[in-house]
């Protein structure tokens, strides 16, 4: 496969600070690629400079076959982390302001913004200005700007920050139809949900570095295998687990159980670790094998220092 | 349509839009009308304002208010003979003979209207309404102790008008007199400047007549006055300089003003128009489509297009009632003044100086926006620049007292200083050849400028350089 986007060696300093380094991926044509890390691992200064806002400081882009200029750039659409249109605008105005400065006559640029409003569900306020709009509807908005002018790349930063679930879900559909239309679509994103989902390859990046880079399954492959279960009551099974060295976290069950995803790694399985409750008698109501997240395969893959510091 | 152009489009409509806009397009001639002939109606609309003199002596009561007298008498001259020197050259000198040969103020000024009444009876619409500056009344009290309450404001005279000052004119133990002057107008000293010049005088013919010289011959020898008459040598005729000759030099220094006002007004605009695009996070999403020097140049087109809607209103408003004002009362002030503003050497200098006034300020304005997070970030930025931007204001006066001085030419050579020096050095018969070079290098500088401007630009809004993350290196380092 073609590949839409492609990154050898970049790297980007501010002053004494690195912000991303050595970064090298590729973005086959047609894909759903994710750039996942926590806030402040160098993914907006990455996707920065793929469409040609920030220089790097080293490295190599190709985007669509050609260098990340501005000519090339009229083939990408771009939803920036910082987000903002004009607030004296209509909807209509400012999506096909931003069409027609990628090159799109301006009848066309209207029409289609009148189209997107109306498929999005925005028609009857394309008329209003941006001010006077919700904070989710002005990003609806600035999401359908960046498709305006049919790119056939699409590179957006963080894009379910600041929305509703209902409107993330939505927005969920937008990339897949996207995808379905043959365009290639790369987002950023710290919440390892929405890639796992949508995308069909990611980079995981931390402290500017790529942890991984390829498909989600080979990046859940690398996550260690979970047991789900629950106890009954206030039952603490944390002095059980952590004499055997097991690794877990704590979540609230459905029925209000105490409910533990425990990793299974180092020597220790599931038996080990159903003979251990066992033996000590916990209240069990739930045992079950489980799917490691994407999460888990980041923390697996960076360690919890660097995913918590990061994140912090 | 070209990404300069559709910056500039944006701007240009979204400024179009605003009202402030159609404020400032409405507000602008009215608020430029009331400071250009505002200061001139109100002097014209002042009552005389009322002094009153105490004096222990009656004869240097009658001295000052015959000093009060003589200087309206003079005032009223003064104005006539400028009047007629602008309207009606050829009445002038026999009009201020028969104001001359009047017995009083009153009678003066009748006497010259008679003449231009009977000789041009066609600028008599404008022959001025002179009311003196002073009137002296006598005083409510003997003493000035028991005024106070007149001086301080708490009681007027039973006419109800209320006492400007008080003269209480007294002598010492040698006999030397002592003006006091009481009033609340605590800066203005013209009234103790007459009372002084008319004591001195009379300690003259106190001397004078000690020494044994006639009060008669003592009066004659103290009227002495010589007749002062300023000619323009570059002028070929015999008449010495009217207000006509006069009028380019006030309205360069009215075009001044306001091309200053402009330049400054529109470079705000600027400076607004980035910051809002910051704080409104938009310029990560322009940059994939227009460089930083298009945006640079987009903006500074829209708004030169924002300022050239002004211009065009103003000008067919302002150029209209100049013109009218020229053609139809081309025989007072407002007419001359009028048809001065029309001097193309002038409306050269203001078009050259806006152009290359606007680009210079705006390019800086533009670069400096794009280092602020906030307007607040603006003004700690400004408060050194408007000091610098003041330094031209600081040259006109002393350029219109003497613009040929080397200080001045050497100042309207420095590229920031020229659209403003320019101007006000116009009318004193700049040559168009100065003119000429003085663009070529204000041109140049733009260039420069709008250069520098670019990187600056470019680091503020590409790189996110700003004072705060100055401050921040700052603070960490």
């Amino acid at each position: 496969m073609d590949a839409a986007l492609e990154a050898e060696g970049l790297v980007k300093r501010y002053g004494q600070r690195t912000a991303v380094q050595d970064l090298s991926f590729r973005v086959p044509a047609g894909s759903i690629y994710g750039v996942l890390g926590p806030n402040g691992a160098g993914k907006s200064s990455t996707l920065r400079m793929l469409v040609g806002v920030l220089r790097p400081t080293a490295g190599r882009i190709s985007v669509l076959g050609g260098p990340a200029n501005r000519e090339t750039m009229k083939r990408v659409g771009y939803l920036p982390e910082e987000r903002g249109l004009y607030r004296g605008m209509s909807a209509r105005s400012a999506i096909a302001y931003l069409a027609r400065l990628k090159g799109t006559p301006g009848n066309v640029a209207f029409k289609r913004a009148d189209k997107l409003l109306t498929d999005h569900g925005l028609g009857k306020v394309r008329r209003k200005k941006i001010k006077t709009m919700s904070k989710g509807m002005a990003q609806k908005v600035q999401v359908l700007a960046a498709l305006a002018h049919e790119p056939e790349l699409i590179i957006f930063d963080e894009p379910f920050s600041g929305l509703d679930p209902v409107n993330q879900r939505v927005l969920e559909e937008t990339i897949r139809a996207q995808a379905a239309a043959g365009r290639t679509i790369l987002f950023s994103t710290h919440v390892m949900e929405h890639a796992e989902r949508l995308c069909d390859r990611i980079l995981l990046i931390a402290q500017g570095k790529a942890a991984f880079e390829g498909t989600v399954r080979d990046a859940l492959a690398l996550a260690p295998s979970l047991a789900v279960l629950e106890t009954d009551g206030d039952y603490d099974l944390g002095p059980v687990l952590a004499p055997l060295g097991f690794q877990w976290t704590e979540e609230l069950g459905e029925h209000g159980n105490r409910r533990w995803r425990v990793r299974l790694e180092n020597g220790h399985g599931s038996r080990q670790l159903l003979q251990a409750c066992v033996e000590a008698s916990a209240p069990l109501s739930l045992f079950e094998p489980a799917r490691a997240s994407l999460h888990e395969a980041f923390v697996a893959l960076v360690g919890d220092k660097v995913a918590v510091s990061a994140a912090e | 349509m070209s990404p300069i152009l559709l910056v500039a489009r944006r701007d240009y409509f979204a400024y179009m839009g605003a009202w402030g806009f159609w404020l400032s397009l409405l507000t602008a001639p009215l608020i430029i009308g009331v400071l250009l002939f505002g200061p001139i109606l109100l002097a014209r609309a002042e009552p005389p304002r009322v002094l009153t003199i105490v004096a222990e002596r009656s004869t240097d009561a009658d001295a000052v208010r015959a000093a009060f007298e003589a200087s309206a008498l003079r005032d009223a001259r003064g104005g006539i003979s400028a009047y007629l020197g602008a309207a009606a050259p050829q009445v002038q000198a026999e009009a201020i003979a028969a104001f001359d040969a009047a017995p009083n103020r009153e009678a003066a000024i009748a006497a010259a209207r008679a003449v231009v009444t009977e000789r041009a009876p066609n600028v008599l619409t404008a022959y001025p309404s002179l009311s003196p500056r002073y009137q002296i009344v006598d005083p409510p009290a003997a003493q000035i102790e028991a005024m106070r309450p007149y001086l301080d404001g708490t009681r007027t005279l039973p006419d109800g008008r209320s006492i400007y000052g008080a003269l209480h004119l007294r002598r010492d133990a040698a006999g030397a007199p002592v003006i006091e002057y009481w009033s609340t107008a605590l800066n203005h000293d013209e009234p103790t400047n007459v009372a002084h010049r008319a004591m001195r005088l009379e300690m003259q013919r106190e001397a004078l007549a000690a020494q044994g010289l006639a009060p008669s011959e003592a009066e004659r020898l103290q009227a002495f006055d010589p007749q002062i008459v300023q000619f323009d040598p570059r002028s070929s005729g015999s008449q010495g300089v009217t207000l006509r000759e006069r009028a380019p030099f006030f309205a360069a220094l009215a075009l001044a003003f306001i091309l200053w006002s402009i330049v400054f007004s529109v470079a705000n605009m600027l400076l607004n128009g980035v910051i809002e695009e910051k704080s409104n996070k938009i310029l990560d999403t322009l940059l994939t489509s227009v460089s930083p020097m298009q945006i640079l140049i987009g903006k500074l087109l829209g708004v030169a297009a924002v300022s050239a809607t002004l211009f065009l209103f103003w000008g067919a408003l302002g150029g209209t009632l100049l013109t009218i004002a020229a053609e139809r009362a081309s025989d007072n002030i407002f007419g001359q003044i009028a048809e001065a503003f029309l001097d193309p050497r002038l409306l050269v200098a203001f078009f050259i100086g806006f152009v290359a006034g606007y680009l210079m300020y705006g390019a800086i304005f533009l670069a400096l926006g794009s280092l602020c997070e906030s307007v607040q970030d603006a003004q700690t930025l400004l408060g050194p620049v408007a000091l610098v931007l003041a330094m031209p204001m600081m040259l006109i006066t002393p350029a219109l007292d003497n613009p040929n001085a080397p200080i001045i030419e050497a100042a309207s050579w420095i590229p920031i200083f020229t659209p403003f020096l320019m101007l006000i050095r116009a009318p004193s018969g700049l040559a168009w050849t100065e003119i000429a070079g003085q663009s070529a290098l204000m041109f140049a500088t733009v260039v420069v400028i709008l250069y520098l401007a670019s990187l600056v630009f470019k680091a503020g809004v590409v790189d996110q350089v700003s004072l705060s993350s100055w401050r921040g290196r700052k603070t960490k380092g």
